[in-house]
């Protein structure tokens, strides 16, 4: 935490900030600017790509629905190039359908588009600290699909079965709108503990290669015969 | 049969000496059988008498005369004509004793083959060649005569008898009796009884059961062991009723077939056998009916002597070697079967053989006999047995399939009622997926066209200072245009997963204007769960919570919002969820009418609550005061079906 502190005192955290709505690009730009990242921004894929050609940022924030592509594909192929790299998704809904296809390529998190400045600064440099954040939505749409089903429940695909039973024990906690302290308490866990679990949570949703991909969905559908 | 094989072949082996026991057991009966049949048919048919008796004879045949002690055989001839003639005396006493007068006098005739004419005085009184019955020297036929009192003489009378043989076997005349007819007649009676009219009732029992096995061969086609039954019963009904023609004549080519039934009957009933205990048929099994095949075609072409030639060389031979058959058949399904039907089988049948070894022995004469032949009337039992136990085997499978049917009908009154509560489920859940499947649409819709032009509207409202409120209405827009999709979600009737996202989003909405949310969740539950719960009371209750916030923040100038959820247990001990939403601000009065005084706005807001609340059954609860306003939303026992308030 002090070593991440003094870093960023002696070194601006580098963004790369990816988002064609130009007002939209702007607003997040001076939000972040102004709470002391460094932002580099790009409005298409291949503005990202070149910029990541570069140097890998510390944080990627990046909107999905994009002039040339899909964000998907960025956020894949920085999660393969700079495995460090924290990576967050611009939504306008926060809705499952955008963030939890963003999840499985690598994704820990989404920021809305119309959060408050303050908020917007706060969210980057909570993720930077480790603390990937996690709404009750988001887990709320997880811990329902790990309840089994007759068929495959509408919306992305999701493999759920890699999930502890403690990890969704604390997605149900989320997902009723429980804050970290109480589900630590629900639980029998140190507070401290529960930014990890979650960090292990974006992990395992994870699809790491297409052929994993292709393995883990036989697997799943395997599990659910 | 086939299908079931390999679990009998697996238990089979663990059953081996269970099995082996059975076979000793049944093998070790037979020969206690035999020895039985020998014992019950040493009992000698009834008999009159031996003061009647009448035994010694003058035989004159060929134009040769010699003294002969009855009972007596012949050689077989193939001609009727010049018979062996018997020449006797009895003495006849006009009065007894006593002084009275006698009764009528008769002649007995115990056994016979085939035919005799009896003539007392030189007066023919009987000629048994009229009598069917007595012309089937399978049947033991006795015959008797009342001797006309005015043929009788006193003191020496002549009797003389002429027995007609035809082949092949040997012409056989048993010692004769002849005495007072209420002496003579109980015996021939008993014998009647015994050797005539007890065929007769086999053979009309036998007619019922072919027509009944018929029925069932033409009901039930897959099984062809009953057809097969019910012709073997067919055609030992038509040997038994179908007369013996004794000259040639229109009806002598059915004598043949007649005498070629029993090998053709025998073959028959090997082949139920085979069938009924579920053999492989043998590849040349239908020779078996070549032999009756061949005495028939003997009996079409040849004549009536070359039939009888053919019956016993060939015909005889084969019903013999069908019971050795059967016999090996019965056993073979006593080791595989192990049931009571085998063995019962089995044993009818050692019966049945031990009878036909003595009667073949008897007309060859191998062994002193009085030639009464029963392996006919014992294999007719049989058969009687046989269909007797079919029958009462299909009325069991009868009352089975009753049974089954009853079973039924309560196991599909039973799947009836699992289907319909998994269609109501099934209808709950395709329901749910439709819901599922439109928000994804609707949530895709607005997520590029709507909701981006609202962020647009957020970002330029920021840039210049004017646009401060545009940019509060276009962000209260978005609120509720999440709230909306929210609410959609499928949440599975637990109200917590709505109010989770509902906490984030006043926690974003309370954070610029710098007022502390305390949220307070009694247990890791929450609320009760409400599978009754609908999208719509979800937005009617977010809504109602959401404007008691906006009031707080709006008008009442709150620094702390506290929401409490918790679940208390009502007077009907049902859990019933409760949810408080209090703030440390200025309160407002409440009228009379329970109706906020101040603003029109805030007024408009507390009555939109009240409504929302009735819509959803649940109850609400405003106090303010000046140390802050309390709002308390107590949920339904059932969430209501229908929206009763909208329109």
């Amino acid at each position: 935490m002090s070593v991440l502190s003094d870093q960023g005192a002696a070194q601006p955290i580098s963004i790369l900030l990816v988002e064609d709505d130009a007002p939209t690009l702007w607003r997040l730009q001076d939000a972040l600017a102004k709470a002391g990242f460094h932002v580099t921004s790009a409005a298409t894929l291949a503005e990202a790509r070149a910029s990541l050609a570069q140097a890998g940022p510390k944080v990627l924030l990046t909107d999905l629905q994009l002039p040339d592509g899909h964000g998907n594909e960025l956020i894949r192929e920085t999660r393969l190039r700079y495995p460090d790299t924290e990576i967050m998704v611009i939504s306008i809904l926060g809705d499952e359908e955008s963030v939890i296809s963003a999840i499985t390529v690598g994704a820990t998190g989404y920021l809305l588009k119309d959060a408050f400045p303050t908020d917007i600064a706060a969210t980057v440099r909570e993720l930077v600290a480790g603390h990937s954040p996690i709404s009750a939505s988001i887990a709320r749409f997880i811990v329902r699909r790990t309840q089994s089903t007759a068929e495959p429940p509408p919306g992305p695909p999701l493999n759920t079965a890699k999930l502890t039973p403690r990890e969704i024990d604390i997605l149900w906690g989320i997902a009723k709108g429980f804050s970290y302290a109480e589900i630590a308490g629900h639980l029998g866990l140190s507070r401290q503990t529960v930014p990890g679990h979650i960090k292990n949570i974006y992990r395992k949703l994870e699809v790491h290669t297409r052929g994993e991909a292709v393995f883990e969905a036989l697997q799943q559908g395997l599990i659910r015969l | 049969m086939s299908d079931a094989a390999p679990t009998t072949a697996s238990t089979g082996r663990r059953r081996w000496p269970k099995r082996a026991t059975l076979l000793v057991q049944y093998l070790l009966l037979q020969p206690f059988i035999i020895v039985l049949c020998l014992v019950v048919l040493r009992i000698p048919p009834p008999e009159p008498s031996p003061r009647y008796l009448v035994t010694d004879f003058s035989l004159r045949e060929h134009g040769v005369e010699q003294p002969v002690t009855l009972p007596h055989f012949t050689a077989s001839r193939y001609t009727m004509n010049d018979p062996p003639l018997y020449s006797g005396r009895f003495t006849w006493p006009a009065t007894w004793a006593g002084g009275e007068p006698q009764g009528a006098w008769s002649v007995l005739l115990p056994r016979f083959t085939n035919g005799v004419e009896v003539a007392i005085n030189g007066v023919v009184i009987l000629d048994s060649r009229r009598n069917p019955a007595a012309n089937r020297p399978d049947r033991n036929a006795p015959e008797i005569a009342v001797i006309p009192a005015s043929l009788l003489r006193e003191g020496a009378n002549d009797l003389t008898i002429r027995l007609f043989v035809w082949g092949p076997i040997r012409g056989f005349l048993d010692r004769l009796y002849v005495g007072p007819d209420a002496e003579l007649r109980p015996s021939y009676d008993m014998r009647t009884l015994l050797f005539v009219t007890l065929p007769v009732v086999f053979s009309a029992w036998q007619a019922i059961l072919a027509v009944i096995l018929g029925i069932m061969w033409v009901m039930r086609r897959h099984e062809p062991a009953y057809g097969v039954l019910a012709a073997a019963m067919a055609l030992g009904v038509a040997q038994a009723f179908l007369q013996t023609p004794l000259e040639d004549s229109a009806f002598s080519r059915l004598n043949a077939m007649l005498i070629s039934a029993a090998p053709l009957e025998s073959a028959l009933v090997l082949t139920f056998a085979l069938l009924f205990f579920g053999w492989k048929w043998p590849r040349y099994g239908w020779l078996i009916f070549a032999p009756g095949l061949v005495v028939a075609a003997a009996g079409l072409v040849g004549d009536a002597t070359l039939s009888r030639d053919a019956f016993l060389l060939v015909g005889a031979p084969t019903v013999g070697l069908c019971l050795i058959a059967l016999t090996v058949v019965a056993g073979h399904s006593v080791w595989r079967r192990q049931d009571a039907a085998s063995v019962m089988l089995g044993c009818a049948l050692t019966i049945v053989l031990t009878c036909w070894a003595l009667d073949l022995l008897s007309v060859l004469q191998l062994v002193p006999s009085r030639r009464i032949l029963l392996a006919r009337l014992s294999y007719s039992a049989m058969l009687v047995a046989i269909g007797a136990a079919l029958t009462w085997r299909f009325a069991r499978a009868l009352n089975q399939v009753d049974g089954f049917a009853a079973s039924m009908v309560t196991l599909v009154r039973e799947a009836e009622d699992k289907l319909k509560a998994s269609f109501v489920r099934e209808e709950e859940r395709a329901r749910a997926a439709a819901l599922a499947r439109e928000r994804t649409r609707l949530m895709r819709d607005l997520h590029d066209g709507l909701g981006g032009q609202l962020v647009s509207i957020v970002a330029l409202s920021e840039r210049g200072n004017a646009g401060a409120g545009i940019g509060d209405a276009a962000r209260a827009a978005l609120k509720d245009l999440r709230l909306v999709i929210d609410s959609m979600d499928d949440i599975g009737g637990d109200l917590m997963l709505a109010l989770g996202s509902w906490r984030e989003r006043v926690t974003a909405q309370l954070r610029p204007h710098d007022i502390a949310l305390v949220w307070r969740a009694v247990g890791p539950q929450g609320l009760p769960v409400h599978p009754e719960l609908r999208p719509w009371h979800v937005i009617q209750i977010i809504r109602l919570l959401d404007e008691a916030v906006t009031n707080a923040v709006k008008h009442a100038g709150a620094r702390r919002i506290t929401v409490s959820i918790e679940t208390s247990v009502d007077t009907q001990g049902i859990a019933r969820g409760r949810i408080t939403i209090e703030d440390d601000g200025k309160g407002f009065e409440l009228a009379t009418n329970g109706e906020a005084a101040a603003g029109q706005h805030a007024a408009r807001g507390l009555r939109n609550m009240r409504s929302r609340a009735a819509r959803c059954g649940a109850e609400l609860e405003l106090t303010s005061d000046a140390g802050g306003t309390r709002v308390r939303l107590t949920l339904p026992r059932r969430f209501p079906d229908s929206d009763a308030a909208a329109g």
